[in-house]
């Protein structure tokens, strides 16, 4: 009898300890971030006006919010590389849905809202394929991706569509308060994922998901619909992405997503969320894409040479994770 | 004792397939062997196949619509393949191409690389199918090795590289600052191109190359890196150098961005579509067009006329197996004439198909 209630206090007096570790150990991805901007600010006058940082914020809006999604497939240890395929989808749908030189189709905000929706439905297909045929997610996903370009393809039909909606195009021209619209519609995300991580069901089963599955599970919580709905919640935010990009480059490309799941993902590991899920979060991505941008945008400033910043940037990357994870390593500790 | 016989049924059976499939194929082969004889084709038993990377993009897109405005003038169809730019899966499309019967098979070829282009030579060789490739090959790869690659087709990146960067000069007036943005740095393309505006730079000491980065010819990574450049540069950027159209058109919606649109000239390489609108509406300021269509055309014309026996392969100068076709400089002057893609059917009469060659491969 007495044993329980001794192990139930130190379950009780156990939190303090790991909470101040964790302070600690999170602070390795922000110190790096600081201190490639500050080398980038001494090395380069341009760099650190204000015009250069607005440019950066702006940059990296696109990347955020595909960024945000992938978090949460990633915090449940899942993996996502649909990102490419669903942005394209969302892209050319987008494109044809609004004002453009194809149609004639003048759906507005509805048109932005149908391309989201048809991309959350492309993110809910690989959760159920994960969760009913029990294919791992790297390749549902990949699959996924491939069905994305396909049906991306399909409505491009050999001409590209431009877009001439005046409210689309506005978000990657206009300005408040010195941002582009995109700029604040990827904080809105942010902010929107963090809440979701921080006060939904589905975004603490996400993290419980992550760090012990088999638990969850044995605990009478049934898993998979909250797979479901985080690739579904996925979805939305990588199709989001593809009508950032579209409003960016005023059309609709099949190749709008290219490059983001990897960027993506690099962007979430710098920032601290872990590939074996149950770690990081929304806030920690967004770190890290703010470090990453911040390395691109840096790199040209100061005027490293094209040949060679793939390699640098590869370079400080390795280098920042390795950094960031200093304060993580123990004995014993399993890398794989 | 039957679920240990069943994996042994399953292995004898496949094996047996196997065979039959062996046989059938054997029997393929040699059936176009004995027809191999070269131009000897009926008109209609020609088969036509055009290969490109994918239709997602306008000027491979338009590449296979020349193709099949070829192949309606001589009452056959085109067979249109795409391999996503996967070298892999080109070869496969090859190979399954030529495990068909070859014997009047006509291949118009982009290969995903230089490197692709040698195994699918080799193969068609063997089958006995009309190639021609166009874009990609390694030097020392050579048609004349061979007796039914016909030709190679390419485009002189110095020169387009240097007519657009003439024409930026002109437009800035012969002075000022400009920023280059290159493609894939490890791809002949981008450094031909590039070495093309190197020199036109030589010949005009007044314009200066402010900073040139690698936007790997993306629309999107042209914006990224030309609104870095703009904040960097200011406005010392007169002119924006673009290694292809889709980058130059991702500049033009950077300095749409920054409010700097009509401000700056901007030029590239390709006449996709959206340049053509774009250089109509003085937006932009030139671009070089290869003639996608023609190119889907003229491949597959080339094969059509050696298959049928129209032109012989020996009566083909060494220099019309390996050139430089044609290019065309596109600014406000002549785009009118430039933005609805079609084909000239007389481009394709068998005396004609050589008519573009601008000089043979250096």
């Amino acid at each position: 009898m007495t044993s329980p209630a001794e192990d139930s206090r130190e379950v009780v007096t156990a939190p303090p300890r790991p909470r101040r570790g964790v302070s600690l150990r999170e602070a390795g991805p922000p110190v790096a971030l600081i201190a490639i901007f500050t080398v980038f600010a001494a090395l380069s006058s341009q760099f650190r006006t204000v015009g250069n940082i607005q440019n950066i914020l702006d940059a990296a809006a696109v990347l955020a919010v595909v960024a945000c999604g992938i978090t949460f497939v990633l915090m449940m240890g899942s993996i996502d590389l649909s990102a490419a395929g669903v942005m394209a989808t969302s892209a050319l749908a987008v494109a044809l849905l609004v004002e453009n030189n194809r149609n004639d189709n003048d759906l507005g905000l509805i048109g932005i809202v149908l391309a989201v929706l048809l991309a959350a439905s492309l993110g809910a297909l690989s959760g159920v394929l994960l969760v009913l045929l029990k294919v791992p997610s790297f390749m549902t996903t990949l699959g996924v991706s491939a069905i994305g370009l396909g049906l991306a393809t399909l409505m491009f039909a050999g001409v590209q569509p431009n877009i001439s909606d005046a409210g689309l195009e506005s978000w990657a021209v206009e300005r408040l308060l010195g941002f582009t619209y995109l700029t604040w519609i990827a904080a809105g995300c942010v902010l929107v994922g963090w809440l979701i991580q921080r006060y939904t069901r589905l975004g603490r089963y996400a993290y419980a998901i992550g760090g012990a599955e088999e638990v969850l599970a044995l605990s009478g919580v049934k898993v998979a619909p909250y797979k479901v709905a985080v690739f579904t919640l996925a979805g939305a935010f990588y199709g989001l992405g593809g009508v950032m990009v579209t409003s960016q480059l005023g059309a609709g490309l099949v190749q709008a997503g290219k490059g983001y799941d990897f960027l993506a993902i690099t962007a979430a590991v710098v920032g601290g969320t872990l590939l074996t899920g149950g770690r990081g979060g929304v806030l920690h991505t967004t770190v890290g894409v703010l470090l990453i941008v911040v390395l691109t945008n840096g790199l040209v400033q100061v005027g490293v040479s094209p040949y060679w910043q793939g390699g640098v940037q590869g370079l400080i990357v390795v280098a920042a994770v390795a950094a960031a994870v200093v304060p993580l390593r123990h004995r014993n500790q399993v890398v794989k | 004792m039957t679920l240990k016989s069943r994996p042994a049924i399953a292995l004898l059976s496949l094996s047996l397939a196997a065979i039959a499939l062996t046989g059938c194929s054997e029997e393929a082969a040699g059936g176009s062997d004995a027809a191999g004889d070269s131009g000897s084709c009926a008109p209609e038993d020609v088969q036509l196949v055009g290969q490109v990377r994918n239709e997602s993009n306008p000027y491979e897109a338009s590449w296979l619509d020349g193709g099949d405005a070829f192949a309606a003038s001589v009452g056959l169809e085109q067979n249109r393949l795409t391999y996503d730019g996967d070298s892999t899966k080109q070869q496969e499309q090859v190979r399954q191409l030529l495990a068909g019967d070859t014997s009047c098979l006509v291949m118009n070829v982009l290969p995903n690389g230089d490197s692709d282009t040698t195994p699918i030579v080799k193969g068609a060789d063997q089958a006995g199918a009309y190639l021609v490739t166009q874009w990609n090959k390694p030097a020392d790869l050579d048609p004349t090795d061979y007796e039914r690659w016909i030709s190679h087709i390419t485009y002189n990146g110095v020169e387009s590289g240097q007519q657009i960067g003439d024409a930026l000069v002109e437009a800035i007036g012969g002075s000022g600052g400009i920023i280059a943005l290159q493609g894939v740095l490890d791809t002949a393309a981008a450094k031909d191109r590039f070495a093309g505006l190197e020199a036109t730079l030589a010949e005009n000491p007044d314009v200066t190359l402010l900073d040139q980065q690698a936007a790997n010819f993306s629309r999107a990574e042209a914006l990224e890196v030309t609104k870095t450049l703009l904040t960097k540069h200011g406005d010392d950027v007169l002119g924006i150098w673009a290694a292809n159209d889709d980058m130059a058109l991702g500049a033009l919606e950077a300095l749409q961005q920054a409010g700097r649109a009509g401000e700056v000239a901007v030029v590239g390489i390709d006449a996709v579509p959206d340049a053509l609108t774009a250089i109509e509406g003085g937006e932009m300021t030139a671009t070089v067009s290869s003639d996608g269509p023609w190119q889907g055309g003229i491949g597959l014309a080339i094969g059509y006329c050696v298959a049928t026996g129209d032109l012989a392969v020996d009566d083909v100068s060494d220099e019309d197996r390996a050139f430089f076709a044609e290019q065309f400089l596109i600014t406000d002057d002549n785009v009118g004439e430039y933005l609805t893609p079609e084909t000239d059917a007389a481009d394709f009469e068998c005396d004609n198909v050589f008519n573009r060659v601008a000089g043979p491969l250096s």
